[in-house]
């Protein structure tokens, strides 16, 4: 009796796919999440995940929401609007993580010595007057966006790294990246510090100097990948699925725009043309191929193997944050960080 | 007759009493006592989550961390600075304006046709604007609350001019009076109880505005001090700096009593 429904079912089932309607019920099937990410190349593992099926494989109904701004996303999360999230580290997001049930769970982008990461700019003046390099930093304006961002704390890295104070660099909080941009060319700050894909044009055009990288004041987890504490609870193998999907995407974002020569310079494999062609379709999707990709490779900076996050980093950041007073003395790093999912990053 | 009156009154009971609410400063900090009370109850008792209202006591503590650290004399000297110059600028082109416009008919159609098409644009809205024009330093601070102040001056003060009795304006012009003096003498103690009610609500527009002008390149300053606390959801230093503008609109209404009562005593 029960063999012969499961035979029909098995029928019905065979009949439905070959109607087309499989895609359908599948769909049913799945378990729906939503993502929330910003359309930047660093969330790039994500796209390619949702462009080859890796969540689809997964049994996961994937479906990526985008935000203009890296805090709303930590907020997404931290009010139950979204699954998970990808964006970078800030004084903001260490406090929402604390309080809203933040987990970071793994890794977006991570500076490398080897690799382009932001890069450190001096305007046409400043650099004219004498800022030709990161140590003559002192006694000259700098663009961020605001207080406590990741621009903040890179400023703050490098401070700290190079050897000098903060305080004797005066912060310029203009509240967007454009703002930032449009101030160094006009003169009205002396430096700033952007992403590859953003400094390199602007080098080139001759609005503006690198005198410096990020790089070379490693290390620095940019960003990670996070849920909710309520997904770990009640969804864990939503969670644990996710992870794989996510980690698939980041293997073939490495293979595809991290490839390197001998020499140590970026290189195309294989998989690169397929990869610049799904990127495309989420970033920089209203240029065509011939602008946008030169543009994304610039952007593609290091994404650590299997996302593994920089545990011991992040611990650092939030002690920076801490003491300028722009994350709550309370706030503990190992009260966010899970890495039950992906193991940390070897020291 | 007046027994009459007498039995009358003991009838009927006095009903013209009008709506005539007194003032009553117990009542009025009672009410803040017991919202404030409830809040923390409903902190304490986690009704109310830390992370959509901080808790009274948070606030205070941050509140009294800026006062201790120093930084509180800081952001307010700064945002004081930019007040009183942005404001200053605002009101005295707007009276210069305002007057034309009230005694003109060359001012007046020009005047109020740019005022009505200028003043309802969000200033905040110009910010990038303003930010070309004057750079990124002071003065598109002082220029975003100038400009916030400006309109509502403009249209205060030719409110003003047009209330002043015309017989008064025409006696003095009878009497061959000097344009000068009829300003002085006639028009603007005529228009000042308008214009005096009129800075009530620039300075707050101002207070208002004091975010927008500290959006761009300010280090410091209360309305940077917010903006920086929300980037950072540091919501108890967010309500701690609110607070401290609530003060400061008290205070400058405040100070603006008094200069009500010491310009209008002639009264």
């Amino acid at each position: 009796m029960k063999s012969s429904w499961l035979k029909r079912s098995a029928v019905a089932a065979l009949v439905a796919a070959s109607l087309g309607g499989f895609g359908a019920q599948a769909a049913i099937a799945a378990e729906k999440i939503n993502i929330a990410s910003l359309a930047f190349v660093s969330s790039a593992p994500l796209f390619i995940a949702q462009e080859k099926g890796y969540f689809a494989d997964e049994d996961l109904d994937a479906e990526i929401t985008f935000f203009q701004a890296a805090q709303p996303v930590a907020v997404a999360i931290a009010s139950n609007d979204a699954d998970f999230g990808v964006t970078a580290f800030t004084g903001g997001f260490f406090n929402l993580a604390a309080k809203g049930g933040l987990r970071v769970i793994g890794a977006q982008l991570h500076e490398d010595a080897g690799y382009d990461g932001s890069a450190i700019l001096a305007s046409n003046a400043a650099f004219e007057a004498g800022l030709t390099s990161v140590d003559q930093l002192p006694g000259h304006s700098i663009a961020i966006s605001q207080v406590g961002s990741s621009f903040h704390y890179m400023v703050g890295n490098i401070a700290d790294k190079a050897g000098f104070e903060i305080d004797s660099i005066e912060m310029k909080p203009l509240q967007s990246v454009p703002n930032m941009i449009g101030a160094l060319k006009s003169g009205q700050v002396d430096s700033m510090i952007i992403v590859p894909h953003i400094a390199k044009p602007l080098a080139a055009s001759g609005a503006g100097h690198i005198i410096g990288w990020v790089k070379d004041y490693v290390p620095y987890q940019v960003g990670g990948l996070f849920t909710s504490q309520r997904n770990i609870d009640e969804r864990r193998d939503v969670v644990a699925k996710f992870v794989r999907a996510y980690q698939k995407g980041v293997a073939d974002y490495r293979a595809a725009l991290l490839m390197t020569d001998e020499a140590g310079k970026l290189i195309e494999s294989d998989s690169t043309a397929e990869i610049l062609e799904i990127v495309h379709k989420y970033v920089y999707a209203e240029e065509d191929a011939k602008t946008a990709y030169p543009k994304i490779r610039n952007g593609a900076m290091f994404i650590t193997e299997e996302a593994r996050l920089n545990v011991a980093d992040v611990a650092a950041q939030v002690k920076w944050y801490q003491a300028g007073g722009f994350v709550d003395a309370s706030v503990d790093p190992a009260s966010f960080i899970d890495t039950s999912f992906i193991p940390a990053l070897a020291e | 007759m007046s027994r009459d009156i007498e039995a009358g009154a003991s009838r009927v009971r006095f009903r013209a009493t009008g709506f005539n609410p007194r003032a009553n400063p117990l009542a009025a900090w009672g009410s803040f006592v017991v919202v404030i009370a409830l809040w923390q109850l409903g902190s304490s008792t986690g009704f109310i989550s830390e992370l959509a209202m901080p808790s009274p006591v948070a606030v205070a503590s941050a509140l009294w961390k800026l006062i201790i650290s120093g930084d509180l004399w800081r952001h307010l000297s700064a945002s004081l600075q930019r007040l009183f110059g942005g404001w200053i600028i605002g009101t005295v082109a707007g009276l210069a304006v305002g007057f034309l416009v009230g005694m003109f008919s060359w001012a007046r159609s020009p005047g109020v046709a740019m005022v009505s098409a200028l003043f309802p644009i969000p200033k905040i809205a110009l910010l990038p604007l303003f930010i070309i024009w004057f750079g990124i330093g002071e003065p598109s601070k002082f220029a975003t609350i100038a400009f916030g102040v400006f309109f509502p001056t403009v249209i205060n003060t030719f409110g003003g001019v047009d209330n002043v009795a015309r017989n008064l304006i025409r006696m003095g012009q009878s009497f061959d009076m000097p344009m000068m003096s009829i300003v002085r003498k006639i028009i603007l103690p005529g228009a000042l109880p308008t214009i005096l009610s009129g800075f009530r609500i620039s300075s707050s527009i101002a207070i208002i505005l004091l975010i927008a002008a500290e959006m761009i390149g300010a280090q410091y300053g209360i309305g940077a001090f917010i903006l920086a606390a929300g980037n950072l959801y540091q919501t108890d230093q967010l309500i701690a700096g609110v607070v401290v503008l609530s003060l400061l609109g008290l205070c400058v209404s405040w100070l603006l009593g008094r200069l009500d009562r010491w310009l209008l005593a002639w009264r």
